[in-house]
C-alpha cells in the first residue's frame, strides 16, 4: 500500500452540517407530531420522543467522530465479520423478534428497541465494498457477479420474511448501484431484471404474502377501506394536500394535531411536514437531502481507492433510495411499506446508522491524500 | 496503479475521460456517477411533481377533506316538550341517562375487533350485536351519528368507559333523555311512548333531521305531537380529534323551543273510572274492559280507559328488558287499546241510530205503537221453519218512548226492516245513517291506531261474504247486531252527536300546545266531523227516550246518577259461540250523557263480559256521580 497521511483539513464540515440540519428539521416535526400523545419535551425524560431523538443524534454525532478518526480500510477488513453477525441478527429477530403492526422487525435490549434490519444496511455496504473492490478485475465474470449479489439477497430475503419490503427493496438499489459503479456489465444486469420481471407474477401469487398483497391493493385503492386499512394512507394523503404552499404552521396542522395521522413521527412523519409546513418545507427538505447525497457523492469520487469508492457510493444509494420510497409511500406514489425517512424518523437504529455512515465517509475523505514528491518539496 | 495516480488528480480525470476508451474499468466512473447523480434529480423530481399537484393544484380539495375530518356538526335538540293534564297535573319527566355509544366512522380499521371486544366486556352487550350495529351504521350514509350500544350505564360502567376513552377510539358515552311516565299504566294509552328510531322510521324521517340513534314519539300522543313535543333542533359545529372526542365548539345556533302539551284528559277522573272498571272487569269475569268520557260541548275527551293496561316505563329506554317479554306475550294483550282499536257488536245502544233514522225517515214517530208478544216470526222464502227473531220479553204494546225505554227489539225489528204492513228503514237506508253518525270510519281522535268498524250494507255482504243480504239480517243489523261493529269511541261519538243536536265531533285528548312560560301556541278547536241529518226536534225525542230509560223501571236505569238526571242506553251484545245452554255470551254497554237539560259529558262503558244494566250501568252510574259531586264541591267552594 502507498502511505497515507491524515488531513484535518479534508474533512468535509457541509456534509455533517446537511445532516445536522435534517436532524434538526426532523426534531422539530417529531416535536409536534408528538405533541398530542406526549405533551412539551423535557430533555431531561427521555420517554419524550424528542429528548430520545437527540439524544441518539448525540450518540451518533459521537460515533461519526469515532469513525473519523478510526481508518476506513480496517472495515473492510471486518466486513466478513460484521456480516455474518448482521445475518444472525436478522434470522434472531425472524424467530424472537416483537411483532408491530403485523411484521417482526425488533429486537429488545435493554428496553430499547433494536431494529437490526438499519443497521445491516451499512454493514451490507461494507461488505459488498470490500467483496467488490477486492474482485474488480474479475467483476465481468458472472461468479463474481453473482457473488455480490447474494451479498444483498441473503439479507433482503430475511427482512422480506419479517416482512419489510421496503427494506429488501433498499437492498437490492444499494447492490445495484455499488455494481453499476464498480463497472458490472450491463449484460449481466440486463439478464437479471429480465429474469425478475419474468419472475415477478410468480412472487406475486406464491411468495408475497395476503398482508403485502392487502397492502398493494390499498394503494391502488384505499377508498375501498376508508374507515380501515386504507386510512393511514388517506390521512397522509389529505394533511400533504392540505398544507398548501407554506403549510399550516408548525404544530397548527389539524391532521397532526387531532390524531388523523398514524405513525406520524416514523413512517409518516414526512405528511407531518406536507402539512405544517407545506410546499416549501419539502423543497427545504429535499435542498437539505441534495447537499448531504451531493457530498458524499463528492466522497465517492475523491476517495483514494475502490473499497472507499464503493462504500460511499453505497452510502448515496441508500439514502437516496430510502428518502425516495418514504417519501413516495407518503405522496401515494408507492404502496405502503414502513421505512424509515433518513435523518428525521424518529428512531435511534436509524439515525445511528447513517452517523456512523457518515463518520465513514468523513474518514475516507481526510484520508484520500497519498504522500507526494510535492508534499515533501513544497 | 496508473489508474489510481490518475484518480488523484480531479484535472487529469477529467481531461482523460474525454479521451479513453469506455471499457477500461476505471474510465466507467464518471460516466456511472453521471447516471447516479441523474438518479438522484429524477426521483426528487418526480417527488416534488406529485407534491407540487397535492399540494398546489389540488390543494383546495385536500383542504376541503382535512376540515370535514376536523368538523362535524352535531344537531342540538332541546329538552323534550312536557305533557299535563287540563289541571296542570304534570305527568312526564325527562331524566337525563348516560349511553354508551359508538361512532363508526371513528372506530379505526385494525382496532375493529379490540373495541367491540372490550365495550363488550364493559357494558355486557354481545360482541357480535355491536359488531352489527357498528358495521351497519359504517356502511349507512351516516357513519358520523353514535349508534347507542347500550342505554343507561351504571355508575361504574359509566367511570370505566370515560377512563378508557383514549383506548376505545369511536366510543363515546352519551348524556341522554329519556322519559320517565309518572302516573305509568293509568295514561300509557293516551301517552304512549317514546323509543329509539328504527330503521323505517330513519328511512322516512332523516331528511327532516332526524339521526340514526334519535328517539321519537312511538304511539298515544307522544307519537302524533312528535313534532311539537320535540321542538325545532339547533346544531353545534364542533373540532373534533381522530377518536371522535369533541375538543370544542366553533359555532352553534341554538335549538328551538319545545311545545308542551296541556292535555284534555282529567287525571282524577281517569283515575276514578280506572278503579271503578278494574272492579266492574274483576266481578263480572270479564278479561278487558273500556270506558271514556267526552264533553259532549268540544269533543274533548276527559276520561279514556283500556283495560288491562300497561306501564310505558317497561317501554322507555332503558328498557325492561325482564319485563318486555311477558308484555308482549301476555295473551290479555295488554298493549291493545280496546277504547278505540278494537271493534264489537253495539247491541241496543245502536237503537239510537235504528231510532233517529225511522224518525226522520218518517218510518215512525213518537206516537208510534208496536206490539211485542216476545218474537216475530218470518216465513222462510225457501220453506222450511220460519225464522224467528226474540225480544227479551214480550213487552206488550209500546209507542217509540216506549221502545226506547225498554229497548224492545221487535219494536225496532219494525223499524228497521219493517213487519206485516209495516215498512221499515230497509239495511241500505239504516247504514246510511249510520255513516253518518260516524260509524264505519275512523274518528280522527289524536291518538294512533284506530279501528275503521264495519257498517254492513247488501253490496258489502255481497262482496264480502258472498251471500245474498236477508231481511233477517236487517232486523239483527237494526238491534245492534250481526255484522256491525263499532269501537267505544265510535258509539261514544254517537251518543255525544244525539246529545249536542247533531254534531259528530272529532274527538281529541289534547287541548293546547303552549310555550314553557304558559303562553298559547296552538289551540286544539272543536271539529265537526259530520252534522247528522237528523232534526233537533227528532234527536229530542231520542233523548226524551233515553231520559225515560235512565229512570226507573227503564232499561238503562242502573247507569243513572243520584246528583243529576241523564238519559242513557244499556247494550247486552251477544258474541262468540253458542254455550252448552245455547245462549250466548255477552258484551255489557252502556251510554248516556248528563246532564239531561244542558248536556256537559257523554260517557261509554265497555266490558267483555256480562249484561249492559247488570255490569255496565253501574259503573256509568259511578262515574256520573263522581263527576257531578265534584263539580258540585267545586261550586260550593267558590263564595
Amino acid at each position: 500500500m502507498i502511505a497515507r497521511t491524515i488531513r484535518l483539513r479534508d474533512f468535509d464540515p457541509l456534509l455533517m452540517l446537511a445532516a445536522l440540519g435534517l436532524v434538526t428539521l426532523g426534531a422539530m416535526l417529531i416535536y409536534s407530531g408528538s405533541l398530542t400523545r406526549f405533551g412539551e419535551p423535557d430533555l431531561t425524560d427521555l420517554s419524550h420522543p424528542v429528548s430520545r431523538q437527540a439524544l441518539f443524534a448525540a450518540i451518533g454525532l459521537g460515533l461519526a467522530i469515532v469513525f473519523t478518526l478510526f481508518n476506513y480500510r480496517t472495515l473492510g477488513a471486518l466486513s466478513a465479520g460484521l456480516y455474518i453477525a448482521s445475518l444472525a441478527a436478522l434470522v434472531y429477530v425472524l424467530i424472537v423478534g416483537d411483532e408491530t403492526y403485523g411484521s417482526r422487525r425488533w429486537i429488545v435490549i435493554g428496553g430499547t428497541q433494536i431494529q437490526p434490519s438499519e443497521i445491516a444496511k451499512l454493514i451490507v455496504i461494507i461488505a459488498i465494498a470490500k467483496y467488490v473492490s477486492d474482485n474488480q478485475e474479475t467483476l465481468g465474470e458472472l461468479r463474481v457477479f453473482s457473488t455480490s449479489l447474494a451479498l444483498a439477497g441473503i439479507p433482503a430475503v430475511l427482512v422480506f420474511l419479517e416482512p419489510d419490503l421496503g427494506s429488501a427493496v433498499i437492498f437490492a438499489a444499494i447492490w445495484l448501484g455499488m455494481v453499476i459503479v464498480a463497472g458490472a456489465r450491463w449484460r449481466h444486469i440486463g439478464g437479471l431484471f429480465a429474469v425478475a420481471l419474468i419472475a415477478i407474477p410468480f412472487v406475486f401469487l406464491g411468495l408475497v404474502s395476503d398482508y403485502q398483497r392487502d397492502r398493494l391493493e390499498l394503494w391502488m385503492e384505499p377508498e375501498a377501506d376508508a374507515q380501515g386499512a386504507g386510512l393511514p394512507t388517506l390521512q397522509a394523503e389529505i394533511s400533504i394536500g392540505s398544507g398548501g404552499l407554506f403549510g399550516k404552521g408548525l404544530t397548527e396542522g389539524s391532521q397532526t394535531q387531532l390524531d388523523f395521522l398514524r405513525t406520524e413521527t416514523t413512517d409518516y412523519i414526512f405528511s407531518v411536514l406536507g402539512e405544517e409546513l407545506g410546499f416549501a418545507g419539502a423543497l427545504a427538505l429535499f435542498g437539505l437531502f441534495l447537499l448531504l447525497l451531493w457530498r458524499a457523492l463528492r466522497v465517492a469520487e475523491t476517495s483514494a481507492d475502490l473499497f472507499g469508492r464503493l462504500f460511499a457510493t453505497g452510502f448515496v444509494v441508500f439514502v437516496l433510495v430510502q428518502t425516495f420510497v418514504n417519501v413516495g409511500v407518503n405522496v401515494r406514489l408507492l404502496p405502503v411499506t414502513g421505512i424509515p425517512l433518513p435523518f428525521i424518523s424518529q428512531g435511534g437504529s436509524s439515525l445511528i446508522t447513517l452517523f456512523v455512515g457518515l463518520g465513514i465517509l468523513e474518514s475516507i475523505l481526510i484520508r484520500h491524500r497519498r504522500l507526494s514528491f510535492r508534499d515533501f518539496y513544497v | 496503479m496508473r489508474s489510481e495516480l490518475r484518480l488523484a488528480n480531479p484535472n487529469q480525470r477529467r481531461r482523460w475521460r474525454a479521451r479513453d476508451p469506455e471499457d477500461k474499468p476505471a474510465e466507467v466512473f464518471p460516466r456511472r456517477f453521471f447516471l447516479l447523480k441523474s438518479l438522484m434529480l429524477l426521483l426528487f423530481g418526480l417527488l416534488l411533481l406529485q407534491l407540487a399537484r397535492m399540494q398546489l393544484i389540488e390543494h383546495e380539495a385536500y383542504q376541503q377533506r382535512a376540515e370535514s375530518n376536523r368538523l362535524r356538526i352535531v344537531p342540538d335538540l332541546p329538552a323534550r316538550g312536557l305533557i299535563y293534564d287540563r289541571n296542570g297535573e304534570q305527568l312526564v319527566q325527562n331524566v337525563p341517562i348516560y349511553s354508551a355509544g359508538v361512532v363508526a366512522a371513528d372506530v379505526p380499521g385494525d382496532k375493529f375487533l379490540v373495541v367491540i371486544d372490550e365495550l363488550s366486556r364493559e357494558t355486557g352487550v354481545p360482541a357480535a350485536d355491536i359488531a352489527t350495529k357498528v358495521a351497519q351504521a359504517r356502511n349507512s350514509d351516516d357513519p358520523f351519528t353514535p349508534v347507542i350500544i347500550k342505554a343507561g350505564l351504571d355508575e361504574s360502567t359509566l367511570f370505566r368507559l370515560r377512563e378508557r376513552q383514549a383506548q376505545l377510539p369511536g366510543v363515546q358515552v352519551l348524556a341522554e333523555s329519556v322519559r320517565n311516565y309518572a302516573t305509568g299504566a293509568l295514561t300509557a294509552d293516551v301517552l304512549g311512548y317514546v323509543g329509539r328510531i328504527d330503521q323505517d322510521e330513519y328511512a322516512r324521517l332523516h331528511e327532516s333531521g332526524y339521526q340514526l340513534n334519535d328517539r321519537l314519539g312511538k304511539t298515544g300522543v307522544e307519537l302524533t305531537y312528535e313534532q311539537a313535543l320535540r321542538g325545532t333542533a339547533g346544531y353545534r359545529q364542533v373540532e373534533i380529534d381522530a377518536a371522535g372526542q369533541e375538543l370544542r365548539t366553533i359555532r352553534s345556533s341554538p335549538p328551538g323551543n319545545a311545545g308542551n302539551l296541556v292535555l284534555s284528559l282529567d287525571l282524577d277522573l281517569q283515575r276514578q273510572v280506572t278503579e271503578y272498571l278494574m272492579t266492574a272487569m274483576a266481578e263480572s269475569g270479564s278479561q278487558n274492559a273500556a270506558a271514556a268520557v267526552m264533553d259532549v260541548r268540544t269533543g274533548e275527551m276527559l276520561s279514556m280507559v283500556t283495560l288491562p293496561a300497561y306501564d310505558n316505563n317497561v317501554l322507555t329506554e332503558p328498557v325492561d328488558q325482564e319485563a318486555l317479554p311477558s308484555l308482549v306475550n301476555d295473551p290479555a294483550k295488554p298493549l291493545v287499546n280496546r277504547v278505540l282499536a278494537e271493534i264489537y257488536a253495539p247491541g241496543s245502544t245502536f237503537k239510537m241510530v235504528t231510532g233517529t233514522a225511522a224518525l226522520q225517515e218518517g218510518v215512525a214517530t213518537p206516537s208510534t205503537r208496536i206490539t211485542s208478544r216476545g218474537a216475530i216470526s218470518v216465513p222462510n222464502q225457501y220453506g222450511g221453519e220460519p225464522a224467528v227473531f226474540r225480544d227479551w220479553s214480550a213487552l206488550g204494546t209500546l209507542d217509540f218512548y216506549g221502545g226506547v225505554r225498554m229497548s224492545s227489539d221487535v219494536y225496532f225489528y219494525y223499524l228497521s226492516g219493517g213487519f206485516g204492513d209495516f215498512r221499515g228503514l230497509g239495511a241500505e237506508r239504516l247504514a246510511r245513517y249510520a255513516r253518518e253518525y260516524g260509524l264505519g270510519a275512523p274518528t280522527g281522535i289524536d291518538i294512533p291506531g284506530e279501528a275503521a268498524g264495519l257498517v254492513p250494507d247488501p253490496a258489502w255482504k255481497e262482496e264480502a261474504v258472498g251471500n245474498p243480504w236477508y231481511l233477517g239480517d236487517t232486523y239483527t243489523f237494526g238491534i245492534g247486531q250481526g255484522y256491525l261493529a263499532v269501537t267505544p269511541l265510535q258509539l261514544l261519538g254517537v251518543t255525544t252527536a244525539v246529545a249536542n243536536g247533531g254534531d259528530v265531533l272529532v274527538p281529541h285528548v289534547a287541548r293546547e300546545i303552549v310555550h314553557e312560560d304558559g303562553t298559547v301556541i296552538t289551540r286544539i278547536e272543536r271539529q265537526v266531523a259530520h252534522h247528522v241529518a237528523v232534526s233537533d226536534e227528532n234527536l229530542a225525542v231520542m233523548r226524551e227516550g233515553m231520559r225515560q230509560a235512565a229512570v226507573s223501571p227503564g232499561t238503562a236505569a242502573s247507569g243513572a246518577s243520584r246528583l243529576v238526571p241523564i238519559a242513557g242506553k244499556t247494550g247486552t251484545a251477544e258474541f262468540g259461540p253458542k254455550r252448552a245452554d245455547g245462549k250466548h255470551d255477552t258484551h255489557a254497554w252502556y251510554t248516556g250523557f248528563a246532564p239531561f237539560d244542558n248536556p256537559e259529558i257523554s260517557v261509554v262503558v265497555f266490558l267483555q263480559k256480562g249484561t249492559g244494566a247488570g255490569t255496565a250501568g253501574p259503573v256509568a252510574a259511578q262515574i256520573l256521580d263522581y263527576y257531578f259531586a265534584r263539580q258540585r264541591l267545586a261550586q260550593e267552594a267558590l263564595p
